[in-house]
């Protein structure tokens, strides 16, 4: 970071952003005490999945598309099926949806708890990362290593293994689990039930900076579930329309000095929020008695406006996760076969799913034998980065009476907030505060 | 006397060029060592690192690294005395990779007693699961090396 304090104008630079995936920096601009200018800056080289994905087999993108992320790769792989099961006017119900659903659970464990524990803890703690933290905190970090260590073993029986999970396919799986390997895990999931309502009381004794906001939510909204792999895509000022009308309602627009598209709501260029907070104010309805107990005990109301207290949003998520994994489980009757066969069709699919930070859109069209001839991936930090900007410059002003390092400091909390993924939008963060 | 069990983690990508280097590592050596003596490869992920060595008292940690010193170069650290360095922290996942896994275990006092790092400077880390050759040629002395530090803990033991 560089900086200096004092009239005229001050420059706020972050060449390096602690505690998001990927390499992003900050610049903020202030002049005679008043903001002038903010930019998320991800220079993280763009990686072309989409070219890459041109010319390949449809059955191949879920595979290719995992790749995109080390942390959420089931959301990858979920929105490339249903895509192309889509276009290949498919549709998968039964033991194969929930055992999706099951996977996509473990994702959600996993990637939330170490942004719950790991990465964002410490900003509310007063300690400069989680290895700090643990000592004073133990067993909230082992608690929190423990649940993680549950989603990864969740992602590891679906997807044959923890990282980058190679088990999925277009129609099903490539070999669905036993009735005693899901007893092995129920277990497991029912100490991380405990453990993940431990967590959401944990956050709850946080102190979180007062700023609600009058965001725009965007997220899926299931008849039934509180979504994951499908729903329409809704919003609170009256969007709802299907996913395959997704591109006339959203736009992803270059801006100069980031790698990552900025993704704005049609016609104004607007920007909107998603994620947990937009899962949880859309879909509160869709939540169980006992988890909506569980977060009005935690200081929760039916929608939450404050991005500082998204950490016990993820914590009330994580306790739906365990709890609907382990309905699953005990619901499962093993499918006859691990898949159903998909035959390639020429048309275009499109998808949306709930990745741990938002909603991620795949579309894709293919030729009749199933050649990739178009692919589109918007993946939820690109969605977001409008709206960090837009947080940061309503943020920054109110402590502009700070230092430098410390408006930094909370700066990059405001960003830590959405759990960004800037391997995703190009596919992290250095700070750059600009007083003249 | 019976020897007490000892834990040997390749870390890395086996698809990413050097990064494969801890994997292949302890592949070749599961076949050599003596009973007792366990070889794992792990893609690093820290609550899964933890894992792995609890209850365990003795740890080898083989990784490739990207410190800019010369390719093949050999990099050893007591990780019950000292942390790795700095520039040992950078390619992982949310900043969160085996520097951060060590330091957590050592915080929550779960770092085995006996746990020993093993780095090679990779070169080349990009897609592909070939060994670059200066890396080829360490992966000799690096299995050399802990056989033969296995065969001296042995006759400690025997």
């Amino acid at each position: 970071m560089s900086g200096s304090h004092g009239g005229g104008t001050r420059t706020i630079k972050v060449d390096y952003l602690a505690r998001v995936e990927g390499e992003g920096a900050m610049y903020i601009k202030i002049r005679d005490d008043v903001l002038e200018d903010v930019k998320l800056k991800i220079f993280e080289p763009p990686r072309f999945f989409e070219g890459l994905l041109r010319g390949r087999g449809f059955n191949e993108a879920p595979d290719i598309t995992a790749r995109i992320c080390g942390i959420c790769p089931v959301a990858y792989q979920m929105s490339a099926i249903h895509a192309m099961e889509n276009a290949c006017g498919v549709r998968v119900d039964g033991a194969l949806r929930e055992l999706r659903r099951l996977f996509y659970c473990g994702e959600w464990i996993s990637s939330h708890t170490l942004h719950v524990y790991m990465l964002h803890a410490p900003d509310f703690l007063g300690y400069p990362n989680a290895v700090e933290m643990a000592k004073d905190h133990p067993e909230a970090v082992e608690r929190g290593l423990a649940l993680k260590k549950t989603g990864n073993d969740v992602v590891s029986l679906m997807g044959g293994r923890e990282i980058h999970p190679v088990n999925a396919r277009v129609g099903g799986f490539y070999r669905v689990p036993a009735r005693s390997e899901l007893w092995e895990l129920r277990e497991k999931l029912l100490h991380a039930r405990e453990l993940a309502l431990e967590t959401v009381k944990w956050t709850a004794t946080l102190d979180f900076p007062e700023f609600d906001q009058d965001y725009t939510f965007v997220a899926l909204r299931h008849d039934d579930e509180y979504p994951m792999n499908e729903g329409r895509v809704v919003s609170n000022t009256g969007l709802d329309i299907d996913v395959s009308d997704y591109d006339g309602h959203f736009e992803e627009q270059h801006v100069d000095y980031t790698n990552a598209l900025h993704c704005v709501m049609k016609p104004e260029g607007n920007c909107y929020h998603v994620g947990p907070m937009a899962r949880y104010a859309l879909n509160f309805d869709r939540l169980p008695d006992e988890i909506r107990d569980a977060a009005k005990a935690a200081g929760l109301g039916p929608v939450c406006t404050n991005p500082f207290q998204s950490i016990t949003v993820r914590a009330v998520e994580v306790l739906y996760a365990a709890t609907e994994a382990l309905r699953i489980i005990d619901d499962y009757n093993p499918p006859q076969r691990s898949a159903i066969d998909v035959k390639p069709k020429a048309g275009t699919g499109f998808a949306a799913t709930e990745a741990p930070r938002g909603l991620l859109y795949h579309r894709y069209t293919i030729d009749d034998d199933g050649i990739i001839t178009d692919a589109n991936i918007v993946p939820p930090t690109s969605q977001n980065q409008k709206m960090i900007e837009d947080d940061l410059r309503r943020f920054v002003p109110t402590c502009l009476d700070k230092a430098d390092d410390e408006i930094q400091y909370v700066s990059e909390q405001a960003i830590r907030n959405y759990d960004p993924c800037i391997s995703c939008a190009t596919h992290f963060l250095k700070l750059e505060v600009d007083r003249g | 006397m019976t020897q007490a069990p000892i834990l040997i983690l390749g870390i890395g990508n086996r698809y990413r060029g050097d990064d494969a280097f801890g994997c292949i590592v302890a592949g070749d050596l599961a076949g050599q060592v003596p009973r007792g003596v366990t070889c794992i490869a792990h893609d690093g992920e820290p609550a899964g690192l933890m894992e792995c060595w609890r209850g365990i008292e003795n740890v080898i940690l083989i990784d490739a690294v990207s410190s800019g010193a010369g390719a093949g170069q050999i990099f050893r650290f007591d990780l019950a005395r000292q942390a790795l360095p700095e520039e040992f922290s950078l390619y992982s996942t949310h900043a969160f990779g085996v520097p951060q896994a060590v330091e957590l275990a050592r915080a929550l006092g779960k770092l085995p007693r006996d746990i020993r790092f093993i780095g090679v400077e990779g070169e080349n880390f990009a897609a592909g699961e070939e060994l670059s050759p200066a890396l080829s040629k360490a992966k000799d002395a690096v299995i050399a090396e802990i056989l033969s530090s296995l065969k001296s803990q042995e006759r400690i033991h025997a």
